[in-house]
């Protein structure tokens, strides 16, 4: 198992992780990946008990690696600032079922990763920390919202990394980065210590540039949680889709793609004929509802999600006000940045009475389209296979893509969302110095075969390091050399 | 959405909009719920709304305190302030 070729991280928080942590601060100054760094604080385990099913301490494939974690997931005695100034100064007071599963695995949380503001975003520039840097070229961005998570990975200062997807946003950043990204089927990863968002959306979702990694994390953390109403268990390896891969689904019609992002979508189908797969083309008579249907369904969730957000119990809030109303939205006001005012305002308006049933009853039943139109599609392919964003990653600001043009660019990644189903973002090359990752979607439970898939491609297309970036930070560390 | 619209929605999300906001939401938002009207293309006679992605059923559990869970003075910790064990708003008339 590829896990097996990453042993430089296992024994170095044991040996080096003063060490480490210095190097992280130093490898980050460039990237600004991470919010929060500390490899000590959590290296004693105490407070959370382990789950039952647990393995024994020291034993199995993460043993000992470092974690990063996405800011808006709860990580004890860490902050969890979702990136947002109402947040700023919150400290979690309990784990995430994943990352208590991912602890309880031997996995150790060494710091909390930049994103955009609640995750709302598709460049982690909507952060009160400012972007993270792409580690391809630091003029572009990272992608979003888990940015920091997918930076960290790519630029070799952590093995794996936890991120959160409600619309794309581990695929894509894992896609401008070059790494691995998966969307598991949605309730598999429980939620319980993920900070609600859109909640019929979104996942915890894990980066990694090691497949291995990703398989076996996926296995620890997922899972039903009594604590998560919406999580479901794995069914039993018979009852789940078959590993193996035969007939691919490629997405076709007009997708509106960059050149390099077509190239690696050419390359992609070439690859899978070559395995000897059979490649048809199908195209998707919803597709341009999607988009249109993610943005209705998510800002509605959100703005009811955020109503939480008053500056009461915890948060900022001003120090004094006219009336308790006038307390609540001026803690709003001054706590939500630009984009989280947007999405809230645009939820609270398609919920209203006279709006709601052309836009998010609309929506609902759209979705329901959406969800028959893919299970026709796994009816008679094995796989769907698309691409994750229709460009590599763009330079800050909005001098590619607008502010507009990013959200309809969400067109591909939200599908997986709007239909609970899986998705895995696999790296497709390196195209005129920057990464492309193009995405297989396969029906419910189907993640190994996502992996199978993409142990296919990786014969032809390993993962590369970015070239400022090609020694990982443990082998660094390991050689005593510099960067 | 007119100015009116984005002043009476930010009333009911309790926020303020300052005049510079307002013309940037006012442009985005129109162009958004312009963008939507592709949904009024898909045929959704007869379907049902999707409310949940994977509906399970209600799942129940003793409501105990969890011997691992007794965090409570660790969230209370967290309150901008506190008089003995309840949360203090600041001054308001």
């Amino acid at each position: 198992m590829s896990a097996s070729k990453t042993t430089g991280w296992h024994h170095l928080l044991e040996t080096s992780a003063d060490d480490y942590a210095e190097a992280l601060r130093a490898r980050d100054a460039a990237i600004n990946g991470f919010l929060e760094i500390d490899t000590d604080r959590r290296r004693t385990p105490g407070g959370v008990s382990p789950p039952d099913d647990a393995p024994p301490d020291g034993a199995g494939p993460l043993a000992g690696l470092p974690l990063a974690v996405k800011d808006n997931i709860a990580v004890r005695a860490f902050q969890l600032s979702c990136a947002s100034r109402i947040l700023a100064n919150h400290v979690a007071p309990y784990d995430a079922t994943v990352v208590a599963r991912l602890v309880a695995a031997g996995m150790v949380p060494v710091g909390k990763t930049n994103l955009d503001e609640f995750g709302m975003g598709s460049a982690t520039e909507h952060s009160i920390a400012g972007p993270t840097n792409n580690p391809w070229d630091t003029d572009r961005v990272a992608g979003g919202s888990s940015g920091g998570s997918a930076a960290a990975v790519a630029s070799g200062m952590v093995p794996l990394a936890l991120g959160t997807d409600t619309g794309g946003s581990v695929r894509q950043p894992a896609a401008f980065c070059g790494i691995y990204g998966l969307k598991p089927t949605y309730g598999t990863l429980s939620r319980y210590g993920l900070v609600a968002y859109a909640s019929s959306l979104e996942v915890a979702g894990l980066l990694s540039r090691e497949l291995g990694m990703v398989r076996a994390a996926y296995e620890a953390a997922s899972g039903v949680d009594s604590m998560d109403q919406t999580s479901v268990g794995l069914p039993d390896a018979q009852a789940r889709p078959a590993a193996a891969v035969q007939r691919v689904a490629f997405l076709g019609g007009e997708l509106g793609l960059d050149e390099r992002t077509a190239q690696a979508y050419r390359r992609m189908r070439e690859v899978a004929v070559g395995a000897g797969l059979t490649v048809e083309e199908v195209e998707l008579a919803t597709a341009d509802a999607m988009m249109p249907a993610y943005y209705t369904i998510a800002a509605a969730e959100a703005s009811a999600n955020l109503a939480r957000f008053n500056g009461v119990r915890y948060g900022e809030r001003p120090i004094f006000a006219e009336n308790p109303e006038a307390l609540v939205r001026h803690a709003r006001t001054e706590g939500f940045g630009a984009e989280v005012k947007l999405r809230v305002l645009l939820g609270t308006y398609v919920l209203r009475s006279g709006f709601q049933e052309q836009y998010y009853q609309r929506a609902q039943r759209v979705r329901t389209a959406i969800r028959r139109e893919l299970a026709s599609v796994f009816a008679n392919h094995d796989l769907l296979i698309l691409p994750v964003y229709p460009t590599v990653a763009f330079r800050h600001g909005e001098t590619d893509l607008t502010a507009f043009q990013q959200k309809l660019a969400d067109r591909f990644t939200t599908l997986a969302n709007l239909t609970a189903l899986p998705a895995l973002s696999v790296p497709a090359g390196v195209y005129d110095g920057l990464p492309v990752g193009i995405q297989a979607m396969g029906p419910a439970f189907s993640e190994e075969r996502l992996m199978r898939f993409a142990e296919l491609v990786a014969a032809e297309l390993p993962p590369e390091r970015p070239p400022a970036y090609g020694v990982p930070l443990c082998d660094e560390i390991g050689s005593g050399g510099g960067a | 959405m007119d100015r009116s619209e984005i002043d009476l929605t930010a009333e009911l999300a309790l926020l303020e909009i300052t005049d510079d906001e307002r013309d940037r939401l006012e442009r985005e938002i129109t162009e958004l719920l312009e963008h939507f009207s592709a949904m009024n293309e898909v045929d959704i006679a007869g379907l049902e709304p999707t409310t949940h992605a994977l509906q399970e059923g209600n799942r129940l559990r003793q409501d105990v305190l969890r011997p691992d869970a007794s965090i409570a003075d660790e969230i209370l910790e967290q309150a901008p302030d506190l008089e003995d064990r309840f949360i203090a708003i600041p001054n308001v008339l």
